[in-house]
């Protein structure tokens, strides 16, 4: 290198910190193109312009950037705007599918990393095994079980869920493939459950044992240690397993076209591909993507920070 | 409309290409894959079909994605978009002389490409409601307004479809409001059509997807908008077992109504030209023609000798279904979505996508 080896802090040399960097180029090149330039691409063309056939003319330099169609987009996830009953219903059915997450998701990672004991490898291959078969498929699978011909539609039927469901408002008739909200909801929960489930099971998984018998040893009955030692120190694997389950709900479209395909449970994911698949207004889907990104981003960066903190509380 | 050549047609003195992939561009299910396998043989090449599931999908993702096909289906609304991208190329009427031999004199040079410098007709259609008679009794023939229908099926609440097609979604809420013009640029008269539509997700929530071909038959969609051939294609393919033909009726309105035909491209980008333009006169062959209508896609071919009212009697196609053919007389008197203005295409989108929001 030709360069004097100069002392950096942690106990590497420069030297040293460049090879470990090596190992991390594949990762960063892999990122730089799928990620990075494709998300530029989408920034271009959202600051970007259109011809007069209405297709997109993206600006690659941002000294020519044109917000136009962003404020277009902010306009119309308002209240009164365009897609803001979009905007409201993703919001209640994410709500409502990371609750429910939590509280299915939940008894299980709890059950998987305390007291399965010898059924533990297979109950962690079990929680794995979902992720065998693709999102799309499992979808799919849904669309034939709950067909009002369906396995799926005669057990809930047999069972009266369907009824129950229909007399609280939740399904306006018994057809659950029929445009109803509530589909698409617990579709969302079947969809995203494992990914929830998986880092809050590390989680638990990682919780000194000892702690626990401190907290019995002090005379905790089991209900209080699980309230005031096991659910705080689990608190970052919920946070983590709920923003893996939240973000890729909030981009999530093809739920709602297998599940229900009515206007009337879009998403907001929908609008963005109505948007950029349709005719001329795909300069305002980018628009969209990028609103959309800024909102996650947002709620990432949060994230990090009480991540952080707790981190540091640890620590301390 | 005369529509511009911007380069010279492909010579028919050119030898055909040989081997490799031939591609096309094309609606799921459009294609019998028979049909496509033998052209395969008969050409050496290996046929693949791309899918898209609307036109408007296909030509931005044909004019900003750069995909390179040899044969794109398409509509004559997309066209001069199509040719003002120089998307396509101009054919060369010496390759495709089956057009003038076997096809319907009224599309041998339609209005929407006179001289037939870019396409060749592919399969004519009407668009219309079907229904499952034995799970809903209704009757647009004895309605003042027909799409009445659809509207009124309240009773089959998120059991029915709408095309996921914005001419025809929109097309059909104005001629439910009695308003003739499909091809209308009015803001006006479009926001009426919203307005309908509206009320249609509201009384019948319906789901917005072309797939009734298949879901009809499965009795997953009781009525809907419909294309005519999505009848007879779930009549041939998509029937369950114990289903009998005679389940599904189909009405479209007679006067006035949409009656339009698809059409056959050859890419711009095409590096197979003289193998694209034997694929267009391929599928206008009598016998191929058929085969493909018949035995899969149940959209049926303008061809001069095919006698759909025969194929009816033989009851190679189920009796209840007749109306789902489209006759020369009807093709002649239909009404059909043809390209919009700038600012129309823009007001249509508009409506759309605000419907599309719920």
């Amino acid at each position: 290198m030709g360069e004097g080896l100069v002392e950096v802090p942690g106990g590497l040399t420069m030297q040293e910190r460049r090879i470990w960097g090596l190992f991390a180029a594949p990762g960063m090149v892999w990122l730089g193109l799928f990620f990075v330039v494709a998300f530029y691409a989408v920034i271009s063309v959202g600051l970007g312009n259109i011809n007069t056939l209405y297709q997109p003319i993206p600006y690659w330099n941002p000294l020519d950037w044109n917000v136009g169609y962003l404020v277009q987009a902010i306009e119309s996830v308002v209240p009164g705007g365009q897609n803001w009953a979009v905007v409201v219903r993703s919001v209640i059915y994410i709500l409502t599918a990371i609750i429910g997450a939590l509280l299915i998701g939940y008894p299980v990672a709890y059950y998987a990393s305390r007291h399965a004991g010898r059924w533990r490898g297979l109950v962690v291959v079990l929680l794995i095994l979902p992720f065998w078969i693709s999102y799309i498929m499992r979808m799919f699978a849904w669309t034939n079980l709950l067909a009002p011909d369906g396995y799926g539609s005669k057990i809930l039927s047999a069972l009266s869920i369907d009824s129950l469901f229909s007399s609280i408002g939740l399904l306006d008739g018994t057809d659950w493939l029929g445009g109803q909200g509530i589909t698409v909801i617990i579709a969302l929960i079947y969809g995203y459950v494992p990914f929830f489930i998986l880092p809050l099971f590390a989680s638990l998984d990682r919780i000194d044992q000892r702690v626990i018998e401190a907290a019995r040893d002090l005379g905790a009955p089991p209900p209080s240690s699980f309230w005031r030692v096991i659910l705080p120190m689990s608190k970052p694997g919920i946070r983590a397993g709920l923003v893996l389950v939240a973000l890729p709900m909030a981009g999530d479209y093809y739920t709602q076209t297998l599940m229900s395909g009515s206007p009337s449970t879009s998403m907001i994911g929908n609008t963005i591909n109505d948007y950029i698949q349709g005719g001329p207004d795909k300069s305002l889907g980018a628009a969209m993507t990028i609103l959309l990104s800024v909102v996650l981003l947002f709620f990432m960066l949060y994230y990090l920070r009480t991540l952080r903190r707790e981190q540091g509380e640890v620590a301390a | 409309m005369t529509l511009p050549r911007f380069s010279e047609p492909v010579s028919a003195s050119e030898k055909p290409e040989t081997g490799g992939v031939f591609k096309i561009y094309s609606y799921a299910d459009y294609l019998n894959p028979d049909v496509l396998k033998e052209f395969g043989k008969r050409e050496g090449v290996e046929v693949k079909v791309t899918t898209f599931d609307s036109v408007d999908e296909a030509f931005s993702k044909l004019s900003t994605a750069g995909l390179e096909f040899d044969v794109i289906v398409s509509t004559p609304d997309q066209l001069s978009k199509l040719v003002g991208r120089k998307l396509l190329q101009p054919l060369n009427e010496e390759l495709v002389p089956n057009l003038e031999k076997n096809i319907w004199e009224e599309i041998q040079s339609p209005f929407y490409d006179v001289g037939s410098r870019y396409t060749v007709p592919y399969v004519v259609y009407t668009t219309g409601i079907g229904w499952r008679n034995d799970k809903v009794n209704v009757d647009p023939a004895g309605l003042e307004n027909g799409w009445n229908a659809l509207w009124d099926a309240t009773s089959q609440r998120g059991k029915t479809q709408l095309l996921d097609d914005k001419r025809e979604a929109l097309g059909m809420a104005m001629l439910r409001e009695g308003q003739p013009n499909l091809n209308t640029a009015s803001p006006e008269l479009i926001n009426i059509a919203l307005a309908a539509l509206n009320e249609l997700a509201q009384n019948v929530r319906p789901k917005v997807q072309i797939s009734a071909y298949e879901t009809l038959p499965a009795g997953r969609i009781t009525i809907g908008q419909l294309w005519s051939g999505d009848l007879l294609s779930g009549a041939i393919s998509y029937l369950p077992k114990g289903t009998p033909a005679s389940v599904m009726s189909y009405w479209y309105q007679a006067e006035g109504g949409p009656v339009f035909n698809d059409i056959l491209t050859v890419a711009a980008a095409s590096t197979k030209p003289i193998i694209a333009h034997r694929f267009l006169n391929y599928m206008m062959e009598p016998q191929v023609a058929y085969d493909n209508f018949v035995n899969f896609v149940g959209y049926q071919p303008p061809q001069k000798s095919l006698d759909a009212a025969k194929l009816f009697d033989e009851g190679i196609l189920p009796k209840s279904l007749s109306n789902a053919v489209v006759t020369q007389e009807a093709y002649a008197a239909g009404n059909g979505f043809l390209t919009l203005t700038a600012e129309g295409e823009q007001a249509w989108e508009k409506a759309w996508s605000k419907f599309r929001a719920g």
